[in-house]
């Protein structure tokens, strides 16, 4: 086993739930989550000899799965829009009918208004409320200074108080 | 409120993600050969373009050219040579339209997708009626 695939099955180990659960709430699909995962790991495995350790492998390889999910939903907004049909109608239908769906109806309301979020809020929210980072984590991995995102997850936090009937936070 | 019980997954399915995961390195080295292809892909591409701006060149030119006893009558400055066109290159009086009728509406979307630009880039070249 070369020293690549060595360091390749540790990032596996160690990252692929956490980013597989990262990658679920954007996509709001069980099926497109498992897809893309595939095809972050695969840039991962092909641009591992092309990582310097200049930053962090962890900031490193969610900086890959982060911009591969947002060029994933770019990707199916314009295919929604040439199919004159509309993306966050059709990720509303996903979270509605989605099987794997356990939670309560209060946790459904809440998924459907982090899809209202502008993109930019949308992923600090998620980085921050599901997937447990730090704001010194995520200011790493989108390069965005830590008090603007402070500000961007209060605003996010505002915005769906005010989309939810129930209680959230 | 718990934040990761709302979404569940098929059972086992975290073990055999690591699983299929970790084998990308090998079915990469598997797929190789077809990296040698890719080198060579710009060349082919190259290749292919010239090939087909030759033979629309050619296509162009013969349909262009207009003969001899032709040129003659559309000198004559009477000679209605919008009337000359719809008459003469279409036996029903009417322009020739092609249409390209394998090219199916999901083609067109995959490679406007495949073109990477953004929703208001198409907006854009939509506006300016391309």
């Amino acid at each position: 086993m070369t020293e690549n695939e060595k360091v390749f099955n540790q990032i596996v180990r160690d990252y692929s739930e956490r980013l597989w659960w990262h990658v679920r709430r954007f996509v709001n699909s069980h099926e497109d989550a498992d897809d893309l995962l595939q095809e972050i790991f695969l840039k991962v495995w092909t641009a591992l000899p092309s990582f310097r350790g200049e930053a962090q492998l962890f900031t490193w390889v969610w900086r890959i799965a982060t911009n591969e999910t947002l060029n994933h939903l770019r990707k199916e907004k314009v295919r929604a829009a040439l199919k004159f049909s509309s993306v966050d109608a059709e990720m509303e239908r996903r979270i509605q009918a989605d099987p794997y769906f356990k939670g309560t109806e209060a946790e459904r309301e809440l998924a459907k208004a982090v899809l209202k979020l502008p993109e930019k809020q949308r992923q600090v929210f998620i980085m921050r409320w599901w997937d447990d980072l730090s704001y010194e984590e995520m200011s790493a991995i989108t390069g965005t200074s830590v008090g603007s995102l402070k500000a961007s997850y209060h605003i996010a936090q505002e915005k769906i108080r005010s989309l939810v009937s129930q209680q959230v936070f | 409120m718990t934040r990761k019980s709302d979404i569940s997954t098929p059972e086992g399915y975290f073990e055999n993600l690591q699983e299929r995961l970790s084998a990308i390195p090998r079915q990469q080295e598997v797929s190789k050969p077809a990296a040698t292809i890719r080198r060579f892909t710009p060349y082919l591409a190259y290749a292919a373009s010239l090939l087909i701006l030759l033979s629309v060149g050619t296509f162009v030119l013969r349909k262009t050219t207009v003969a001899p006893e032709v040129q003659q009558v559309q000198e004559d400055p009477y000679w209605d040579y919008y009337a000359y066109l719809s008459g003469a290159l279409d036996p029903d009086g009417y322009f020739e339209y092609t249409e390209i009728e394998d090219l199916s509406d999901e083609d067109i979307i995959n490679y406007l997708l495949a073109s990477n630009l953004s929703l208001e880039q198409l907006a854009m070249s939509y506006e300016e009626g391309f």
